[in-house]
């Protein structure tokens, strides 16, 4: 089975049908992903911010990491079931959208990026209250550029779908 | 009135030249989203706080001396690139009960912050003096978040009026 015939059969499941029939339910749904994505990205950027060392340096890495980053994940399951609740409403059509895989693909990169990030700086704490290390600010610049992609790239779906 | 208004700006060079582009409205959109992400997240962070569903990290003071500078920055460049959208397409918004409604919700969300800012910089601990105070304080975040939550829903659905 190819990816396409998969999303073509995601697109005929009866909750995929539910949501591509009804006047509200995919607005309602774009609202909670739009407002939940928006903590998304502006809690990373937050935690971003610091690792560049442009602000919230009054605050340690550990205790701006342990306030955000709840946010952060409560806010991206949301983000995410609704994401996944539109896609299958239009599973076909998102599938070969090219600003829908640059969004998914600079997700993933973020995931990444976050993951070698914290991976390498296990136990790195000397610089938990001072300026951050040239990785560290590299590790912010990549995400930060790599969220504002992921917004933009979501954005340009609305206007080639 | 209005509709002349929109038939004039929507003829003028700069409306036409914006128009014209195929980047301009999702760049500008992008650029509003990321402003946007950057008032709720903050928003909802202060008032979080203020609720006391969270309670660790900085005061409540602290937040709002850290946070509030940064909303009223990311609100000017959220009124710029809204005027952006409005020179490209004034029939669009102004024309559009929806986008009334946001604008209301905004003005709202503007003059309550205002309150929340003066309120502490006055006394640092005025939202915890007396139970009353408490409730108003509760009575207040909570306002402030349905009002985020309204404005970003109310900028979707602009799209669906």
């Amino acid at each position: 089975m190819t990816g396409l015939e998969i999303a073509r059969a995601l697109e005929h499941t009866p909750l995929a049908v539910a949501i591509a029939k009804s006047n509200w339910l995919f607005p309602l749904l774009e609202t909670l992903h739009v407002l939940a994505f928006t903590v998304v990205v502006g809690s990373v950027a937050m935690l971003d911010v610091r690792l560049l060392g442009l602000g919230n340096m009054r605050r340690s890495i550990t205790e701006l990491t342990r306030s955000v980053l709840p946010w952060t994940w409560s806010a991206f399951v949301v983000a995410a079931i609704c994401g996944a609740m539109l896609f299958i409403s239009k599973a076909s059509t998102y599938y070969v959208n090219i600003p829908f895989r640059i969004k998914f693909a600079c997700l993933v990169l973020a995931a990444a990026n976050m993951l070698i990030f914290h991976w390498g700086a296990r136990g790195t704490l000397a610089w938990d209250i001072g300026p951050p290390p040239v990785r560290a600010r590299i590790a912010g610049a990549i995400s930060l550029a790599l969220w504002i992609a992921i917004v933009s790239s979501g954005r340009w779906i609305g206007f080639t779908t | 009135m209005l509709e002349r208004f929109c038939d004039w700006l929507v003829r003028t060079d700069l409306s036409q030249l914006f128009s014209s582009s195929d980047w301009f409205v999702p760049g500008v959109q992008t650029i509003h989203i990321l402003a946007i992400s950057v008032v709720v997240t903050l928003l909802a962070m202060l008032n979080f706080r203020l609720l006391r569903i969270t309670s660790s990290g900085p005061t409540l003071h602290s937040l709002a001396i850290g946070y509030i500078p940064l909303v009223w920055i990311s609100l000017l460049v959220l009124f710029a690139t809204g005027t952006l959208l409005t020179i490209t397409e004034p029939a669009r918004e102004l024309l559009n009960n929806v986008f009334r409604v946001k604008m209301l919700l905004v003005a709202i969300l503007i003059a309550l912050t205002a309150t929340l800012r003066l309120t502490l910089r006055r006394d640092p601990a005025y939202w915890t003096v007396s139970a009353r105070r408490r409730f108003l304080g509760r009575a207040l975040a909570l306002t402030i978040l349905i009002l985020c939550v309204g404005i970003v829903a109310a900028g979707r659905f602009i799209a669906y009026a």
